[in-house]
């Protein structure tokens, strides 16, 4: 998602992820932990969670151009976090 | 390890320890048997954690974690408490992570995939365990 993304096109990205069968949450924060933009399950109270999340982990790798993607693991789910420039991006997506 | 530091003490303060003669050198040798003794139950306790990690296909190394600080360390991760206090520290943030007001933690492993490998962590027995493995990228198949 680029920097210079519309509040209006975000919104249609976010439904345009939720038609995917298998997701069940999509939420994007700023490096603050301000919300930009969530549906289904995740939802405000997981912004700062997950902006922190991917702050903590980017001091794992030295490479600049590496994001990591972190991925919470449970038998209901998956939820993936990565950093793309200045936006964190989370999705809860079904266990395959 | 305290129950056997407690047995060598109660063993000091018997008959034998209250002999002016005998109770300073015996006393002494309690409590070095009670660190040797202590430190191996620690060493074995260590190999049986560590034994199945040194299994795990691609794993370029692992640490062992409680809150006192590195149990055990191999490989890659060899010494490397930087990794292992961005881990704690990220556990700790994800442990808050709560979905509709429930109460456990959503998740039972917590990945960490970067471009050439993967750290893969979980909890058991309040020990944090971290895996470094090689990530084998996957192409999605279409069917």
């Amino acid at each position: 998602i680029s920097n210079v993304l519309t509040a209006s096109t975000l919104e249609l990205h976010l439904d345009d992820t939720m038609k995917n069968p298998a997701i069940i949450g999509v939420l994007c924060t700023d490096q603050q932990g301000h919300i930009l933009g969530c549906r289904g399950s995740l939802s405000d109270e997981h912004g700062g969670v997950v902006s922190v999340l991917a702050r903590q982990v980017a001091s794992l790798t030295k490479d600049p151009t590496d994001s990591p993607t972190v991925c919470l693991e449970s038998d209901s789910g998956n939820i993936l976090v990565r950093a793309h420039g200045t936006i964190t991006v989370a999705v809860h997506k079904m266990s395959s | 390890m305290a129950s056997i530091n407690a047995y060598i003490l109660i063993y000091c303060d018997s008959a034998l320890c209250k002999s002016n003669v005998f109770s300073g050198s015996y006393c002494c040798s309690g409590y070095i048997v009670a660190y040797i003794l202590c430190t191996v139950v620690r060493l074995i306790t260590t190999s049986t954690l560590t034994q199945g990690l040194e299994r795990i296909p691609d794993q370029l190394g692992y640490l062992v974690i409680s809150e006192d600080g590195v149990l055990a360390s191999a490989g890659e991760l060899e010494n490397d408490e930087h990794t292992a206090g961005v881990i704690m520290q990220m556990m700790r943030t994800a442990c808050r992570f709560r979905l509709q007001g429930a109460a456990e933690p959503p998740f039972k492993r917590m990945s960490v995939m970067l471009e050439d490998y993967v750290y893969t962590v979980t909890v058991s027995g309040q020990k944090v365990f971290v895996v470094k493995r090689q990530n084998n990228h996957r192409e999605p198949v279409v069917v």
